[in-house]
């Protein structure tokens, strides 16, 4: 029964697949150019099997992450500095206000000198990018609380910091949360481009090396994995925020 | 009346948006004593709301005394508990931990915690909900919750901006009368700000008139009805006469703070 | 409010500080070959400017930018507002966005470019396709938010369906429309980049390339700034856009505060 269901949810998905299927077997297109899924599917199985699309699959997660963690205690570190000084807001805001419209991936070429081609420009890259909605989101959820929930802390005789840790901080956690969830598909987008450009390890390395190799059936199948992880992460931090922010469902924007 | 333990002298309050001073308040007096209940009725943007913040502590005094036992008001405690309009509840606490909430900072222990919970919870008819988050109740039952929590830390004075304000009319009437009981058992000093006329006659002491803006006595009125007040004193010729009188009086302000935003 | 005791001004000094400290550096010579001091960028510039060059290949990259961001907004405008109209619209498109929103689209770049070779038109479809979520979310996120009175309003004095969504869903969406124009805009330029750094002869993204390749670090600046500038600027645009057509909705934002 929840199989059926989940059918009729995702039926689309299914269709487009029979549909694409179906262009391949008729041959309309070469299929050297579009593999059918079953080509894919072994290929993936394959590559699955011996290793290798784990491997890059690794190194890919474990830049996105550190990148990710790095931005994390970054944004909330200069994100809560704005929130309560006035001074810090004045010289800092202006930054990120400005500068969110920036591509900052045009700096990578300057990290690669900095760093050294590798690991180490991807994750300064990630930290750069990252950092932007989570301080954003950090600054905004603190800074909207509803003044009567500070109002009402205070009445009750609360100091500075217990206002902080027991009222600001949690008011703040479901708009901190819409950062993260736009935050986190950055740093593995981020990821996958460094590895596109110019790189010989990773998904994004693969994809490019399938492509390049003409090996269109393994591209796809390193695309779907890449899918599956996108995917995961996306839901994994959904469940995290389930639990953390438990008294709010939907997320919250900033105004 | 006894010695006063709220007075305040030629109070003011300025507002500067955006380039321009707005006065909310102006020489506003009134001396409270203790254990008086003192409603504050007045049309909107009077500067009632405001009075009551500074009381609280939450805003500053632009000019003017506000005594609290001889002493100048500089900031918020639990001296004086507030009651917002909007609740305040904290949605990521349950209901019982809403009202220990103040407890846990004063570092109260967790025996003391429970039983003060405990009796709250029953005072104002919840004691079934305490597992319940603010976002699973009616907002009948969110102020009971946000009366219980002032309480439960004992203030001396209790402050009240249009508690029942966000209330429909049948919550209303109910929730008075069980402010009555309650308050009744305490008689602590209370200001209730409110627009509703008759509750402020039916729970006070006394009906301050405020004026439009800026806010200033307009009228300060003795409600000199039997206490305990039952449901039946609505129905008495006295109340009916205050009503008249106090809604006159009103009637005025409104008018004139309706021509002012025309 | 305490925000005036700090005068706005202030916010240019840290960029600012920074500038001067990188210029007074570089001309002693402290700093490292790929870090030319602002000032060697800044005559770079007006080289370039000068020649011609640095417009060419800004007007291809901003070419490519915009025709992808068009599209990929018309599309992800009607498709979003006809999914919050139309139950079996969004009932088809939420699997199919919800499993791939999270997924990297520039991850099929390589692809792309395998099966529709390396012009103008592989990057204007990634583009598109990139741009086409964030736009098409907001759009079905702000058409959804329309009060339900509204709509029988509407209904109330014979509004035929494609009227309530022209005339009603709409404009309510439109804020939120909005929203996704500028993230959908930035979106654009970043991916614009990124493709023309992978492969291209003529733009922005290929100047960077090329000067790195050529140890041109000047002229490695100068794209970055050119980049730097046509973001915020076509951000700004859009922004002055937004204030124009969306009076009504910000001046009840306004009140409500």
């Amino acid at each position: 029964m929840m199989i059926v269901r989940w059918l009729g949810r995702y039926y689309s998905v299914f269709v487009l697949l029979a549909v694409y299927e179906l262009i391949v077997r008729l041959g309309l297109v070469s299929p050297r150019l579009l593999p059918s899924l079953t080509v894919i599917g072994d290929q993936l199985w394959i590559y699955l099997a011996n290793g290798q699309l784990l491997m890059h699959a690794q190194v890919t997660l474990y830049r996105a992450f550190a990148g990710f963690a790095l931005a994390l205690v970054g944004g909330v570190v200069i994100g809560t500095l704005m929130a309560r000084s006035r001074l810090m807001e004045r010289l800092i805001e202006p930054i990120f206000y400005f500068g969110y419209p920036i591509p900052k991936i045009a700096l990578y070429p300057v990290f690669i000198f900095v760093f050294g081609l590798g690991t180490g420009s991807t994750i300064a890259l990630i930290f750069l990018e990252c950092i932007y909605p989570i301080a954003i989101h950090v600054h905004a959820g603190m800074r909207s609380t509803d003044r009567v929930l500070i109002w009402a802390a205070r009445n009750m005789g609360a100091s500075q910091a217990q206002v902080f840790w027991r009222v600001l901080v949690p008011a703040a956690l479901p708009i901190f949360f819409t950062g993260l969830r736009i935050a986190l598909p950055v740093a593995l987008i981020i990821t996958l481009v460094t590895e596109i450009i110019g790189e010989s390890r990773g998904l994004g390395y693969f994809v490019t090396y399938a492509s390049a190799s003409f090996q269109y059936a393994r591209g796809m199948a390193a695309f779907v994995v890449i899918a599956v992880i996108g995917f995961a992460l996306d839901r994994a931090l959904q469940l995290v925020r389930r639990r953390v922010v438990f008294w709010q469902r939907t997320d919250v924007e900033i105004k | 009346m006894s010695a006063p333990i709220i007075v305040v002298r030629g109070l003011g309050k300025r507002f500067s948006r955006g380039g321009k001073d707005v006065d909310a308040i102006r020489d506003f007096n009134l001396e409270i004593a203790e254990g008086e209940f003192i409603a504050i009725v007045g049309p909107s943007g009077c500067g009632k709301s405001t009075f009551l913040h500074m009381v609280g502590g939450f805003e500053s005094i632009t000019s003017g005394d506000l005594l609290i036992d001889g002493k100048t008001v500089t900031g918020p405690g639990p001296d004086r508990g507030v009651v917002f309009q909007e609740f305040a509840l904290y949605p990521w606490r349950t209901v019982a931990e809403n009202i220990t909430w103040g407890l846990e900072i004063q570092k109260r222990s967790k025996a003391e915690q429970k039983a003060i919970v405990e009796r709250l919870l029953a005072k104002v008819g919840l004691t079934h909900f305490r597992d319940h988050y603010p976002a699973e109740l009616s907002g009948g039952m969110k102020q009971r919750v946000a009366i219980a929590r002032t309480l439960a830390f004992d203030p001396r004075i209790l402050l009240m901006d249009e508690p029942f304000g966000a209330l429909d009319a049948q919550n209303r009437e109910l929730m008075q009368e069980e402010l009555q009981t309650i308050w009744n058992e305490a008689r602590k000093t209370v200001i209730f700000i409110t627009h509703d006329i008759e509750e402020a006659i039916y729970l006070a002491d006394r009906v301050i008139v405020f004026s439009a803006r800026p806010g200033r006595t307009k009228a300060d009125i003795r409600i000199d009805l039997p206490r305990p007040r039952d449901i039946d004193v609505k129905k008495s010729k006295e109340y009916f006469d205050y009503r008249n009188q106090i809604w006159d009086l009103l009637r005025d302000e409104v008018l004139r703070a309706r021509a002012e935003f025309a | 409010m305490a925000k005036e005791r700090y005068p706005a001004w202030l916010g240019l000094l840290p960029p600012l500080v920074i500038v001067a400290v990188w210029e007074i550096l570089g001309d002693a010579g402290h700093l490292p070959d790929y870090l030319p001091p602002p000032s060697v960028i800044a005559r770079q510039t007006m080289a370039m400017l000068a020649s011609g060059e640095l417009f060419q290949h800004i007007g291809v990259s901003l070419f490519q930018a915009l025709s992808g961001f068009a599209i990929g907004a018309f599309f992800g405008v009607t498709t979003g507002l006809l999914s919050g109209a139309l139950q079996p619209v969004e009932r088809f498109y939420e699997p199919l966005i919800s499993l791939t929103y999270p997924v990297p689209k520039i991850a099929a770049l390589p692809l792309i470019f395998a099966w529709f070779g390396l012009g103008d038109m592989s990057k204007i479809i990634i583009i598109t396709v990139s741009v086409f979520y964030p736009i098409y979310i907001s759009a079905l996120s702000g058409a959804k938010s329309v009060s339900k009175v509204h709509v029988w309003a509407a209904r109330n004095m014979g509004a035929s369906r494609a009227q309530i969504i022209w005339r009603v869903l709409l404009p309510t969406a439109l804020p939120q429309i909005f929203n996704g124009l500028r993230i959908g805009l930035a979106l654009s330029f970043v991916v614009m980049f990124v493709a023309e750094m992978v492969v291209s002869s003529v733009g922005l993204g290929f100047l960077i390339v090329f000067a790195e390749q050529n140890l041109r670090f000047d002229i490695m600046y100068v794209a970055i700034v050119a980049i730097g500038i046509i973001g915020f600027g076509a951000d700004f645009l859009l922004r002055q856009i937004g204030r124009r057509v969306l009076v009504g909705q910000m001046a009840a934002t306004e009140l409500r505060r």
